[in-house]
């Protein structure tokens, strides 16, 4: 099983529709077990790559490899391993729970129904209602739980929480995390909401302008990033390769610098950095080269 | 799959199977009180028979009773268009508007499996509404084509192979329309336009240029023009009159020749008999009917198929 010790590994991943490149030289090792959280502004790219992971755009560039196999040949073996849930989690609107439970039966090889219909009988969603009259939380469950009973082994989840209430993301996230604890699905998410990763994710990918700024492991993340407060100067000095970004106020320049933890310069002080300043951090950057391959 | 496509699709196939069992209905009344005004069949009244007194009687009744429904056949035309649009449009169309394509393209039927089922379904329904359909609308004309012939178009046009042929190519147009602009509605318009602009080109235009068409050349007989009884049911596209010589008369010239035979205060026939003046008839023999039926629906089927064609290489390809 060498081969699915990756959940998801991309290779010089480029994606280009007629107004120009929306991802560019996307390289991604991601391992698989865990919650890894796909993270980047509006329009930097994460709809693409999600799509490109899962199977419904091909690559105009590059490769990618979904627990081992080509994601592009689109065999039914490997489509029933993973799950989908889109942005604004579509279902038949028509249809009713239980019928979009038949379909999810229908069209999957190992579709566990007892599972689904458990999971929509806890949280008190009526099989017989139509999916159009539920609720944005209940549809949202509607499809996890859709998306759960095909038992994949990588779960893949475009913003699932972007549209609903304060409640209804608590619950969703509740169940999603619960199906993380119950083992052996690895879930990729999307999300610009930075807020709250930590508790929940394992890994980080940030997503800017169709490249990727920053993946690894958010333990080691933090481990390798800190913020450095020293009195103001106007170059960054001796860090300059290692320094993100460089904030200066009257008195004080504060650096947040990934150089592991070398000892720090007289005169300075070192705190760790929090995983939503490192993220905000990154995407505040200017990466003139992503905004050009935008652009071109 | 068979589920999914019949729970997805069944609002548009029952609506269109009750219009079809509805209209379909009327006309086996109205067609058998009509047939019954032919005894021994209308076959039997067709061609030269159809002088013959009792045949003639028939005709007269059928005209009277009937010949309002006759008139209001044309609406047909437009039967094949409702069929294979209402099917084909919302096919590709309605999974992109409503965001569902992702839905039903992750789960573990490979896409082109999805696709090709939907299509063989609903192109399997298209053929046997129209089918259906045109088998009684056929069985009705029988009277009216003994008659006057299956050429003109509000026979050739409803009867036969064709009308399935322009269903397939109404579904090919929505389904394809339906895949590049990803909404229905505007579909079902696009196919609507094409079907009625297809439609007329070929039967104006390129119908009667299947084959090389016959001419009949006659002198004008002295007692005027006799019915063409053995040729009505031929597929006349041009008439007129030509000179002892052969040469074609233009409407100036025949109005100056009908101008002489006034002042001449002589009969018209007579006055070109005197002259060598002859008819001539540009047309199709009734015996075409069934090769230029088949030249139609090939025509039909191979841009249905290559709409088809740009469909499945669309999705193939994950163009959308």
């Amino acid at each position: 099983m060498t081969a699915t010790e990756f959940a998801l590994r991309t290779d010089g991943v480029g994606k280009r529709y007629r107004k120009g490149w929306a991802l560019r030289d996307c390289t991604l090792d991601l391992p698989a077990g865990g919650v890894i959280a796909l993270v980047g502004p509006n329009g930097a790219g994460k709809t693409t790559l999600l799509r490109l992971v899962v199977g419904l755009l091909a690559p105009s560039a590059g490769s990618v490899e979904v627990l081992g196999h080509d994601v592009t040949a689109g065999t039914p073996h490997t489509l029933s391993r993973v799950g989908f849930l889109a942005q604004e989690h579509p279902l038949y609107k028509r249809f009713t729970v239980a019928e979009m439970l038949r379909f999810g039966r229908a069209c999957n090889l190992r579709f566990d129904q007892g599972l689904a219909e458990r999971r929509l009988a806890t949280l008190g969603i009526p099989l017989d209602r139509r999916a159009g009259t539920l609720s944005g939380g209940q549809q949202a469950q509607v499809a996890l739980a859709l998306a759960l009973a095909k038992r994949p082994d990588l779960l893949v989840l475009d913003e699932p929480v972007a549209s609903l209430d304060p409640l209804a993301r608590h619950e969703f996230l509740q169940v999603l995390m619960g199906a993380v604890a119950e083992g052996g699905v690895t879930v990729l998410f999307s999300s610009h909401v930075v807020h709250e990763l930590e508790r929940v994710c394992d890994h980080l990918v940030v997503l800017d302008h169709g490249r990727v700024t920053l993946t690894g492991d958010i333990d080691t993340l933090l481990a390798e990033h800190r913020l450095l407060v020293g009195p103001r100067t106007a170059t960054d000095l001796d860090r300059a390769g290692a320094v993100v970004q460089a904030v200066h106020s009257d008195r004080h320049t504060t650096l947040l610098v990934r150089d592991g933890a070398i000892p720090t310069a007289p005169g300075w002080q070192a705190r760790p950095v929090a995983l939503e300043e490192l993220v905000l951090a990154y995407l505040r950057r200017p990466s003139a080269s992503g905004v050009a391959a935008w652009r071109g | 799959m068979a589920w999914l496509i019949w729970r997805q699709h069944r609002a548009e196939v029952c609506v269109l199977a009750v219009l079809v069992g509805v209209f379909g209905l009327a006309l086996l009344v109205l067609g058998t009180q009509a047939h019954d005004l032919f005894p021994g069949g209308p076959a039997r009244c067709a061609g030269q028979a159809g002088v013959d007194e009792a045949c003639a009687a028939s005709f007269r009744g059928l005209d009277e009773r009937y010949g309002y429904v006759e008139n209001l056949l044309a609406a047909f035309y437009l039967v094949p268009v409702v069929i294979g649009a209402f099917l084909g449009a919302p096919l590709l169309a309605r999974e992109l508007e409503d965001g569902t394509w992702q839905l039903a393209w992750t789960q573990a039927v490979p896409r082109t499996r999805w696709l090709a089922a939907k299509l063989a379904a609903l192109a399997g329904v298209t053929v046997a509404l129209t089918g259906m359909f045109t088998a009684v609308l056929t069985w009705f004309r029988e009277p009216f084509d003994a008659g006057e012939g299956r050429f003109q178009y509000d026979a050739f046009d409803l009867e036969g192979l064709v009308p399935v042929a322009y269903a397939l190519f109404a579904f090919g147009v929505a389904t394809a329309a339906g895949a590049i602009l990803r909404r229905s509605l505007p579909a079902f318009g696009v196919a609507f336009g094409a079907f009625l602009a297809a439609r007329m080109t070929v039967a104006l235009l390129a119908r009667p240029a299947y084959a090389t068409p016959l001419t009949s050349v006659e002198p004008v007989p002295v007692g005027g023009s006799k019915d063409r009884a053995g040729h009505v049911a031929d597929w006349m596209i041009e008439r007129g009159y030509a000179d002892a010589t052969g040469r074609r008369l233009s409407a100036t010239e025949f109005a100056e020749l009908e101008g002489a035979a006034d002042r001449a205060g002589t009969n018209l026939n007579q006055f070109l008999h005197a002259r060598g003046v002859q008819q001539f008839g540009v047309y199709h023999p009734a015996d075409r009917f069934w090769p230029f039926q088949l030249i139609e629906t090939a025509l039909f089927l191979t841009v249905a198929a290559v709409l088809i064609g740009v469909v499945v290489w669309r999705v193939r390809r994950r163009v959308i």
